[in-house]
């Protein structure tokens, strides 16, 4: 059985289609913890427009929500994966990978 | 993961301008956007020159402002001042402008030697094309598009019919909308919606019939989706055999099985008639009632349902017309459709088929239907069409801004070329038909070509067609050679291991295909032939809206790539010059003969010479000289160029202004329609101004599912991706949201198979078998004992599995029934052909 993540990307990576441009050398990996943020003004779905890429391809449950159309990051659950940085389809990427915001110490130990 | 991060990279020139222009489309209207500040009609960026295209993608005809600079198209943005979509993109459209730099584009015309395509010299290939179609003479088949633009189909239209007399001239539209035509010209007497978008901006009501146009038609759901989200109240009515995206939006979800949508509308009509809540005055002026057979010729009083449906089954069908029937008839005949029947053929609960009936009584309503695919693809097809125009004629919800019916086409020029310049084997440009012997001489005289030039036989339908390609000659497979043009029938025709990969062991079969990326049918095509897209070239399209709308050549194409119009015209030049009596007109001229403003011949069919002159205009305004007869008359070409789209009929005023029609046959929108009429029906097919009210009974579906095969298949598109994928597949934000096929299930039908959420399955029908991840409780959920798998992926050519059924009038195959079985690897195939031995 193929994880929630595998599901749509294993097809891909068997090298289906021939419209890949060749490609320069991949950044250094970061591996600082990460977050992912949707900026509503870059998002397709704020506009109606039905997409729900980051919610569908998202392969911790409940990370992402739809509400009413609208994705929503869960950031306790976020991973930062940044899976759905990369598969989000919008003109401009929608989703930023933040540092998580410090926790804040509410006097407790 | 990191290749599709360095894609990004790569492309980010292309992408930071579209964004730029993404991040304004908004129509402003929404909560959430009127926060931002009010922004320029196009971004402003150095060095970018812009101009007006309509989308490459489907039938909304949406406009976009292309970004051009160095000859490369490097942005796109919605265009504001365009009607359909005001400014705003979906996710395919914010990407149309890398469609054009895949890397794979053909730039070389290549012709088949020992099994291999090898390139070859332009002047070699129209030559080998040529040759092979004199030599076919009337086995020769044109099969073009409701993608190709409007004078490419004319083009091809006229060497066809009015050159070398041969009616085998097809369009992939016929896979596509068929059934709305012929349910279009059996109620009203004349093709294409009488209404427009604008009624998306007025209705209260939205009823989808088999229709999920959140993902099919983006732009003309966030119409409504907007309106709702600014507070005004629509009710959405979803009649469907799939939860969908825009099932999640829906107010009332009707879950219907195959075939319930003929039940559901008859119904529809019997609440009416029961509650006495039909809109009499609209019925008594405007309608006929009709059939396929007129009981009274046997029958003295009314008949029963079941008489009837014996009586037709044993007479057969009298044509797409029928034959008129009373309204007692009418009446007795749909009384079989009580909301209890209906439950039992539909599946739909008879307590929701009373909402939906009392929703029509509500006169203060305005109702829009919507449909697409769902209801054209289907082996009732035709009778579906009818039965939704009947629901609202009979209920008076027609003809009012925001209250009737429409339906939506799924290709950019399904209209504009296959529709209005006839396209298809059976017609001829401007609603006129091969048949009529009135209608050839209409355009025989246009063409100037002496009377008898066109063949009154129609040819082959699309399904007969690529079935006569794949049928050895000497078997009676009497089509031999097929030129394709702007579609890929080896990944989208049905059942296309019958209809055309076969064709691989005839070696006397010759595939001609222009085309732009390698494809399922280039790989089978003996001579390949680059073309040009989009913006590369001049053209013209036509949305589901009557509106044509016109688009320059921004771009150089690659390579050797050239325009599909200058390859059909330079193909017809050779013919000339081979001698091909077809190719002169009555007085010796060649048949295609363009003028300059001096009155001197233009040699256009040299490639060198082809944009001297705009071909485009001169094919275009000549062909305009159809559009009349039909009142579907179009604009002068100077005038579209001036506009993003116009809605005809086009009517040019006093004062040489031009006009556009948003509703047809309604008095103050329409200008052909008599004064103190209201409503008139003025192509009517019974000569008095009246529609046409259809009885048309429920059917069962082609193939059913069984014991052994115990699901329905269903196939479409998604939002992603389009049609066959040649062009979406190779935008790299597109491919990476969506990039492989799945088939996806119920899950308590994949449960009761073993089946999880990604596992690898077999999906099974009496054509073959294909492998391909389940995907439960996904993007969308299908009822029981329905599947749903997408054809985009060329990877997973759903197609070989289809069945190639037919509708009786429209000859549209149905991609959206047929039986079929989902099965663990693990387990015993599910069918194997001995098993029907």
């Amino acid at each position: 059985m193929l994880s929630r993540r595998e599901l749509l990307f294993g097809r891909l990576r068997a090298g289906v289609s021939r419209a890949v441009p060749s490609t320069p050398p991949p950044p250094p990996p970061d591996d600082s913890p990460k977050v992912a943020v949707i900026q509503g003004r870059h998002c397709l779905a704020y506009r109606e427009l039905m997409c729900s890429t980051c919610y569908e391809r998202c392969p911790e449950e409940g990370a992402i929500v739809i509400e009413r159309g609208i994705p929503q990051v869960v950031a306790d659950l976020c991973t930062g994966c940044s899976d759905c940085h990369d598969v989000c389809p919008a003109p401009t990427n929608a989703i930023l990978m933040l540092a998580p915001r410090p926790t804040i110490n509410r006097g407790k130990p | 993961m990191q290749m599709e991060r360095r894609d990004f990279m790569k492309l980010a020139a292309m992408t930071a301008a579209t964004g730029l222009a993404g991040s304004m489309a908004s129509r402003g209207s929404t909560a959430l956007a009127s926060t931002q500040p009010p922004l320029p009609d196009r971004p402003d960026i150095p060095g970018v020159t812009w101009e007006k295209a309509p989308c490459r993608f489907c039938g909304t005809g949406c406009h976009v402002q292309v970004g051009v600079q160095d000859d490369k198209v490097v942005a796109i943005a919605g265009d504001r001042q365009a009607d359909v979509n005001k400014g705003l993109l979906c996710v395919k459209g914010y990407h149309v402008g890398m469609i054009l730099y895949g890397q794979d584009r053909l730039t070389k015309p290549m012709a088949r030697r020992d099994g291999e395509l090898v390139e070859i010299e332009w002047d070699e290939a129209i030559d080998i094309a040529a040759k092979r179609i004199m030599q076919s003479g009337d086995k020769f088949g044109f099969y073009i598009s409701g993608q190709s633009t409007v004078p490419e189909g004319y083009a091809a239209q006229k060497l066809m019919k009015g050159g070398l007399s041969n009616n085998h001239i097809e369009a992939n539209a016929r896979l596509c909308m068929a059934s709305a035509v012929t349910g279009f010209l059996s109620t009203y007497g004349v093709d294409e919606p009488a209404s427009c978008y604008d009624d998306l901006d007025h209705c209260d009501t939205l009823i989808l019939w088999g229709n999920n146009p959140a993902e099919m038609h983006p732009i003309l759901f966030s119409r409504v989706m907007d309106r709702q989200a600014r507070g005004e109240k629509i009710t959405v009515i979803d009649i469907g055999s799939r939860h969908t995206r825009t099932t999640e939006r829906a107010d009332h979800f009707l879950p219907m099985q195959p075939h319930g949508d003929l039940a559901i509308a008859n119904c529809i009509a019997q609440q009416l008639i029961e509650q006495d809540a039909y809109d009499h005055d609209f019925v008594e002026k405007h309608c006929n009632f009709r059939a396929d057979r007129d009981p009274s010729a046997k029958f003295d009083a009314p008949i029963d349902h079941d008489t009837y449906v014996a009586y037709v089954k044993e007479e057969g069908a009298s044509g797409l017309f029928g034959q008129a029937i009373s309204f007692e008839q009418y009446k007795k005949l749909v009384s079989y459709y009580t909301p209890e029947k209906t439950e039992e053929l539909s599946g739909v609960p008879a307590s929701q088929l009373r909402m939906l009936a009392s929703t029509f009584a509500d006169k203060s309503k305005k109702i829009v239907s919507l449909w697409c695919m769902g209801m054209n693809q289907h082996t009732a097809g035709t009778a579906i069409n009818n039965l939704v125009h009947n629901v609202h004629l009979m209920s008076g919800h027609w003809g009012k801004p925001g209250d009737g019916p429409q339906s939506l086409t799924g290709q950019p020029a399904a209209c504009g070329t296959v529709r209005e310049v006839g396209t298809l084997a059976h017609a001829l440009p401007g609603g006129r038909i091969v048949k009529k012997e009135a209608h050839r001489e209409h355009a025989e005289g246009f063409w100037n070509v002496p009377k008898g030039r066109i063949n009154p036989k129609p040819g082959y339908h699309t399904v007969k067609m690529f079935e006569m390609l794949c049928t050895p000659t000497d078997q009676g497979g009497d089509i031999d050679t097929i030129w394709v043009q702007v579609t890929n029938p080896g990944q989208t025709l049905p059942n296309t291991k019958k209809l055309f990969k076969a064709k691989a062991k005839l070696k006397d079969k010759f595939l001609i295909v222009s085309e732009i990326y390698p494809t399922a049918t280039t790989a089978l095509a003996d001579l390949v032939l680059p073309a040009a897209m989009w913006v590369e070239k001049n053209g013209i399209y036509g949305n589901s809206e009557r509106r044509t709308q016109q688009w320059f050549k921004m771009v150089t194409p690659p390579g050797e790539a050239r325009d599909d119009c200058w390859q059909t015209l330079a193909v017809a030049r050779r013919l000339y010059e081979l001698g091909h009596p077809g190719l002169k007109d009555k007085d010796g001229e060649y048949l295609f003969r363009i003028n300059d403003d001096a009155g001197n011949e233009v040699p256009y069919w040299e490639w060198e010479h082809y944009y001297d002159i705009n071909v485009d205009k001169a094919l275009f305004d000549e062909y305009r000289q159809f559009t009349f007869l039909k009142h579907k008359n179009v604009a002068p070409y100077d005038e579209l160029v001036k506009h993003r789209g116009m809605r005809w009929p086009v009517i040019e005023t006093k004062d040489g202004q031009f006009k556009e029609t948003r509703w047809r046959f309604v008095e103050g929108a329409d200008i052909y329609v008599e004064k103190g009429s209201g409503i008139q029906f003025y192509h009517s097919v019974t000569k008095d101004n009246k529609a046409q009210m259809w009885f048309r009974p429920h059917q069962w579906p082609a193939e059913m599912p069984d014991d052994t095969l115990s699901l329905n298949l269903v196939t479409g598109r998604v939002l992603e991706h389009w049609h066959s994928g040649t062009m979406t597949m190779r935008v790299p934000q597109l491919r990476r949201a969506m990039p492989s096929a799945y088939v996806e299930m119920n899950p308590e039908d994949a449960r009761d198979r073993g089946i999880s959420n990604g596992d690898i399955v077999r999906v099974t029908t009496r054509r073959g078998e294909l492998k391909l991840p389940a995907w439960i409780n996904g993007r969308a959920k299908p009822l029981r004992g329905q599947v749903f798998v997408p054809f985009f992926d060329e990877n997973a050519p759903i197609n070989d599995l289809t069945l190639d059924a037919i509708d009786p009038f429209s000859k549209q195959p149905d991609y959206k029934k047929c039986a079929v079985e989902v099965s663990r690897l693990d387990q015993p195939h599910a069918y194997s052909p001995e098993d029907d031995k």
